[in-house]
């Protein structure tokens, strides 16, 4: 490893352990290291061009109206809607409540593309009722935490666009429709432990509804899940690209939410529109500065020094694997998913591709790995909102969310070792 | 300073909505002259990448005003008093060397680069020096906002600002 290596990792640590801006210590430490290997002139001119041209994509667009729409749909009239049909599904088992979280949690997830919003708005509405029936304040906020996250994974899904884009162009919509299965198994999973828990603690039975109450519930659910039909179904028949999907999904909440449901007003759009572009801005600034350092990066053939050392140490695929996933998960305790996924993918992606694992496989499971420490201390920001909206503290919950994390792990490991599980979906699909 | 500054944010928030409502309409009338028209139009892919290069980084300096860019304040939050308004400067005069060279001086270079080349868009045909401009503009407020955050540590003795909300970010 020569000098100019040591420089970046060494000034990108110190400045985020500063508490510095992670899109900026990404740029300063890529302007460092720069420094090393071209003239200043240059080089501040070359990452000033990475930070506009980086953002220059048209697939980026999605990301925006995925986030407007969400906003707009993420009101509490469609979580309520969401809960209730949520309630028919599953609510009459023991301890239905629970599932009935895990499952609005599903629903909302995907539809606001927001683990941080599903945890406040199915969270805001269920621990209460929960806590109330006699439920465990701790145990009801961390299944809401770790049920939030399957959002991430089940499409429309703005952190796989942002993977699409530092893969390099693996397909938006394969990732969309690759991210159901392990979604859906992350949610079964919480579901099985959430079960197990609340037999052996006998929480009650919750409501069972007649034939009619159930299916005028399902009506009323109906026109929030036509958003993710149109959005996936448009996207899968080809009739759209994911670009196009999401403005429609803009416009098709617009039309729910203002007209149909009145659950915004017109008054209230600027400043949803505001938010949208200070999200957005947010990763766009991240998007920018980590195109500048990927560039650095393999302008210095650093992916390919850390794929032959780490294939040095072993040639297992089942080892690297596992190591690639411990350091995602140390990684994940600590920083947001979006800075996460552009960092280490252009590191991790060459080695893993290496052994024969694909570029879609590989976004999966990051996601899912890096979902897990949304919930975990010391960072974990879908955490810090589930305790404020479920009124616990992080040390309280810690061992309610033991039991989830496991789960998660686990199905982690089947993601990571049975390829088949992300992949079967898309091809099936043709992608 | 502070009208200038209620004004400057005012300002900057107005714009910010604006291109955002007009990305949309730009990208919702492509989807319509594709699926409704059946000639789609030429010009608005390009327009829509140039707002969203201008929405993302004059953006940044908004979010760097809320306070929302993602970073990991284990540091900040245990240090107080006088250690932590101490770390507050310390960020923000990192912020400010960033945004000076890359954004205004880098991204100077750069839009006086593509004006000399006289480097014009594709489709649209307008010079891409004025989609760079952002950088320099951008680059700017971040300055101003960060100077003004290490005025307000300086002044105040609270100083809390490096504090973030958790419901930021695309989780």
């Amino acid at each position: 490893m020569d000098i100019s290596v040591l420089v970046l990792v060494f000034s990108f640590v110190l400045m985020l352990m500063l508490s510095v801006p992670i899109a900026y210590s990404i740029g300063i430490a890529t302007t460092l290291t720069m420094l090393f290997t071209i003239a200043s002139g240059p080089a501040v001119t070359t990452v000033a061009q990475r930070m506009a041209t980086g953002i220059d994509s048209f697939a980026l667009l999605a990301i925006p109206f995925f986030i407007l729409s969400g906003l707009l749909m993420g009101r509490g009239g469609i979580a309520r809607r969401l809960i209730d049909f949520a309630k028919v599904i599953v609510g009459m088992f023991p301890g239905g409540l629970a599932y009935v979280n895990v499952l609005a949690c599903m629903f909302f997830g995907a539809i606001s593309g927001s683990a941080v919003a599903a945890t406040s708005a199915i969270g805001g509405f269920m621990i209460p009722v929960m806590n109330k029936e006699g439920y465990d304040k701790n145990f009801n906020t961390a299944i809401t935490v770790t049920a939030s996250t399957t959002g991430l994974l089940i499409p429309p899904s703005n952190v796989l666009i942002v993977y699409s884009l530092a893969s390099g162009g693996v397909s938006i919509a394969a990732l969309f429709i690759a991210g159901y299965i392990p979604g859906i198994l992350v949610g079964l999973g919480l579901i099985g432990i959430g079960a197990g828990i609340a037999i052996v603690r006998k929480y009650p039975v919750g409501d069972r509804y007649s034939i009619l109450e159930g299916l005028k519930k399902f009506l009323d659910a109906i026109p929030s899940l036509l958003l993710i039909i149109i959005v996936i179904g448009g996207i899968i028949a080809g009739i759209f690209t994911a670009t196009e999907a999401s403005a429609v999904a803009v416009i098709y909440s617009l039309l729910l939410s203002v007209i149909v449901y009145r659950e915004v007003k017109i008054k209230e759009l600027s400043q949803i529109l505001l938010k949208t572009v200070e999200t957005t801005a947010i990763v766009m600034l991240l998007i920018g500065t980590s195109s500048a350092m990927s560039w650095i990066l393999s302008y210095e053939n650093i992916p390919q020094n850390i794929s032959s050392t780490l294939l040095s140490l072993t040639e297992s695929k089942i080892l690297i694997l596992l190591m690639v996933n411990l350091i995602l998960l140390i990684v994940g305790t600590f920083m947001d998913m979006t800075p996460a996924i552009l960092i280490f993918t252009p590191i991790f992606l060459p080695v893993v591709m290496n052994l024969g694992i694909t570029p879609l496989h590989f976004g999966i499971m990051m996601v899912l790995n890096l979902c897990i420490g949304l919930c975990t201390p010391p960072v974990g920001s879908v955490l810090f909102v589930g305790c404020g909206i479920g009124k616990t503290s992080i040390t309280a919950i810690t061992k309610s969310l033991l039991p989830f994390y496991v789960i998660m792990i686990l199905v982690l490991l089947l993601i990571t070792y049975i390829p088949w599980l992300s992949l079967a979906l898309p091809e099936f699909f043709g992608y | 300073m502070q009208k200038f500054t209620k004004f400057l944010d005012k300002s900057l928030a107005n714009i910010l909505i604006f291109l955002m409502a007009f990305m949309v309409l730009v990208v919702t009338w492509q989807v319509i002259t594709r699926f409704i028209l059946r000639e789609p139009s030429s010009f608005t892919e390009e327009l829509s990448r140039f707002l969203l290069i201008w929405i993302g980084l004059l953006g940044a300096s908004y979010a760097l005003r809320t306070n929302a860019h993602l970073g990991i304040d284990l540091l900040s939050q245990k240090l107080e008093g006088f250690n932590k308004r101490v770390l507050i400067v310390l960020v923000n005069i990192l912020v400010i060397l960033f945004s000076f060279f890359i954004m205004v001086l880098g991204g100077f270079r750069l839009v006086q680069l593509t004006f000399t080349l006289n480097q014009i868009s594709a489709s649209m045909g307008i010079k891409m020096g004025y989609v760079y401009l952002v950088l320099p503009l951008s680059g700017i407020l971040m300055i101003y906002y960060s100077l003004l955050s290490i005025v307000e540590t300086l002044l105040t003795k609270a100083g809390g600002r490096i504090d973030r909300s958790y419901d930021k970010g695309l989780v």
